[in-house]
């Protein structure tokens, strides 16, 4: 560009002027590319932000519902009981006192389709709230007390949606809507925290249904997950990265690792089902084989993830080892282990994340089966949290939009809680 | 450094390889070697070389970079047996007992042979630990109070204990890069080994770090067989009694330190000595 060879102390050097030109092009090119930046990380913030705030609000109904309290009347003729022995007790006609003291407390209602009407808007479940009162205090036997029992669930949206009751809407009708007001008049309605919803398995009424069944399914079949693809992985990767031989095997081996991580997972669904469930006849439904299928699919992240990591232990410190004599055994769980610690943790959290929101392959083993119990053991029919949340999004009852954004909720909460202990743990071996 | 003068005398007659000159061999050899070939794959490291390690003595290898002086040592204590496509011939005596055999464990070997690295490279874990390693490993010490002996004499032999008696237990990593080296060291010397390996031990340090490393090494002679490879000839000049010149895999001059250095036989090791190659 130039023919000046020697430096010359008076004149300008033309480099100069050359450079100078292009650097406002560059200093623009950068500032551009910042704000670009900016932009998608502010946009994907903003995303996040939305989806909670969306997820969050739709959510807040669940948290909360509606209970009646009823002048409840125990008389043996409507118990149709004679005597007052746990076992009679225990097998009396609740729903019948229930209907009763209900209609006592609206006399004016005497068509049979209106007292049918009228039942509706109590929760199917109240009459098993009078049978516990009862039963935790049975000297309340022929008397008369107050019972504090939910409503039904379009009454309790109802009361929700509308500020003062009265008016009739979609689900509500005008006379369960005048008989609403005049419970709420008497002040005999009450807003409560929904505890059912942490402590109950799932129900086809909504006002009943509860996340404690999902979230001890999804706990279980997490552990299972963990306990075996943890230790398969970590072990598959140490060997394949510190001891086995570089050859054509381990070659078909690492490709066909990086294969299986691109599998669709309802294929380890199909494969579950095919061999867990019908050639070794684990039970169906199970945490216990949703968290194998889970391992098959968690296991390539793991691998990877570990690999890298351990690839990643400079060479200094297995020389320094060897050096002294330890043996390849001793170098590898001493130092390259602990020192690849963190990636590991970190390709796990990821590979269990994954799975914590996987809802296919567990459809085809069957944990899409509603299931009221709570399970207790790995082996105990369950379902997880992304197919009770995919289960409550195909209900008809407007209850369950809430119910849904609230277990969306739970899972986001659980998910948080992994991701914390991960990072604690990865605190420690960083130390 | 290669200046055109020296690649033309490289063409040279007086500068063809022809075996080695000097002596090569040593009355109380602590090691010896002899007709040592080395491959990677295809291509040939090491040329047929034969040296003995003087006991309690120590050996500088030498030689410009690439010449197959840091593959010799590494062949001593069988490092070079993690690489695969690497290949080791010619016999290897360690006090008249052959160390290829399938005989020796390469990991009782390495406990006898010990080796120091280029870059210092201690345990991330606290300085104890780092030189109790090895003692717990091989079962040296049978309590606590044993280990804690072999730990701190281990510390003073490599001239670091005053420094870090008060901070045992600190990461071994969070020290200067010359006390690292000399825990590195005093990680080899707790195992006790018989000869110790030390590839460009100072090369990563400055100059004063240097120098004590250097006056250890010259203590450390009076226990131990030492080889190391070093890239500063004074350094070579300094610490070591005997030296080898390599050049391309083969060994071009052996010799007591003194002649080397003084009065080289070979065009080459001179060319190198003086600086006009290398």
């Amino acid at each position: 560009m130039t023919n000046q060879t020697g430096p010359q102390m008076n004149k300008k050097n033309p480099i100069t002027d050359i450079v100078a030109a292009s650097l406002g092009k560059r200093h623009r090119k950068e500032l551009r590319f910042k704000l670009l930046g900016r932009l998608a990380v502010a946009l994907g913030f903003l995303l996040v932000l939305v989806l909670i705030a969306d997820i969050t609000f739709k959510a807040l109904p669940a948290f909360h519902q509606h209970w009646v309290k009823l002048e409840i009347s125990y008389q043996q003729d409507w118990l149709s009981i004679e005597g007052s022995n746990r076992e009679l007790l225990d097998g009396a006609n609740y729903r019948k006192a229930l209907k009763r003291s209900l209609y006592q407390m609206f006399p004016q209602v005497k068509a049979r389709k209106d007292k049918r009407k009228l039942f509706k808007i109590i929760s199917s479940n109240a009459e098993f709230t009078i049978k516990d009162y009862l039963l935790a205090s049975p000297n309340y036997l022929g008397q008369k007390t107050a019972v504090w029992v939910r409503f039904d669930d379009d009454v309790d949206t109802y009361l929700k949606d509308v500020e003062t009751p009265g008016e009739a809407n979609a689900r509500v009708d005008q006379k369960s809507a005048q008989w609403v007001k005049a419970l709420a008049d008497k002040e005999l309605i009450e807003k409560r925290f929904n505890v059912s919803f942490f402590t109950n398995g799932d129900s086809r009424e909504p006002e009943l249904a509860g996340v404690k069944g999902a979230l001890t399914g999804t706990i279980l079949t997490m552990l299972v997950t963990l306990a075996l693809s943890f230790p398969l992985g970590v072990a598959a990767a140490l060997y394949l990265e510190e001891f086995a031989p570089r050859n054509r095997w381990t070659d078909i081996i690492e490709v066909n690792i990086n294969n299986l991580a691109a599998v669709p997972s309802i294929i380890f669904g199909l494969l579950g089902l095919a061999v867990i469930i019908n050639m070794f006849g684990l039970p169906r439904s199970a945490p216990l084989v949703g968290g194998i299928v889970l391992t098959l699919m968690t296991l390539p992240t793991i691998i990877i993830a570990s690999r890298a990591s351990i690839k990643a232990v400079p060479p200094s410190i297995r020389e320094a080892a060897m050096g002294i004599g330890a043996s390849k055994m001793q170098t590898t769980f001493s130092h390259v282990l602990p020192m690849a610690m963190p990636g590991i943790m970190t390709g796990t959290i990821i590979g269990l994340a994954q799975a914590l929101g996987e809802t296919a392959p567990l459809l085809m083993i069957g944990m899409v089966a509603f299931i009221v119990d709570v399970p207790t053991s790995i082996s105990d029919a369950s379902t997880v949290l992304p197919v009770q949340i995919f289960l409550w999004a195909d209900s008809p009852e407007r209850a369950f939009l809430a119910k849904t954004s609230a277990a969306i909720l739970v899972l986001l909460g659980f998910l948080l809680v992994m991701n914390t202990t991960a990072a604690l743990l990865r605190k420690k071996f960083e130390k | 450094m290669v200046d055109i003068s020296s690649s033309e005398s490289l063409l040279s007659e007086d500068t063809k390889i022809n075996g080695t000159v000097g002596n090569c061999f040593a009355d109380d050899a602590k090691m010896s070697m002899r007709n040592v070939n080395v491959f990677y794959g295809d291509k040939q490291a090491i040329n047929n070389i034969s040296l003995d390690l003087a006991r309690n003595q120590v050996t500088a290898l030498i030689g410009p970079s690439g010449c197959g002086k840091s593959t010799f040592l590494r062949c001593m204590n069988r490092m070079n047996d993690t690489i695969s496509i690497c290949r080791v011939e010619g016999e290897f005596k360690l006090d008249d007992e052959d160390i290829y055999t399938k005989k020796m464990d390469p990991v009782l070997l390495r406990a006898r042979v010990g080796m120091v690295f280029q870059k210092p490279n201690p345990f991330p874990k606290s300085i104890y630990e780092n030189v109790a390693y090895g003692p717990k490993i091989h079962g040296l010490a049978s309590n606590k109070a044993e280990l804690d002996e072999i730990v701190i004499t281990s510390l003073q032999k490599a001239g670091l204990f005053n420094e870090v008696k008060d901070r045992l237990d600190e990461s071994g990593t969070s020290l200067s890069g010359g006390q690292q080296q000399r825990l590195c060291i005093a990680r080899s010397i707790a195992v006790s080994p018989e000869v110790i390996l030390m590839d460009e031990p100072a090369s990563a340090l400055d100059p004063i770090a240097t120098a004590v490393i250097e006056e250890l090494i010259d203590e450390l002679k009076e226990k131990y067989t030492i080889a190391i490879v070093t890239h500063s000839m004074q350094q070579a000049a300094r610490i070591s009694q005997t030296t080898a010149y390599f050049h391309m895999g083969q060994l071009v001059e052996m010799g007591s330190t003194s002649q080397i250095f003084t009065n080289p036989t070979h065009k080459l090791t001179e060319n190198y000595i003086t600086g006009r190659f290398g």
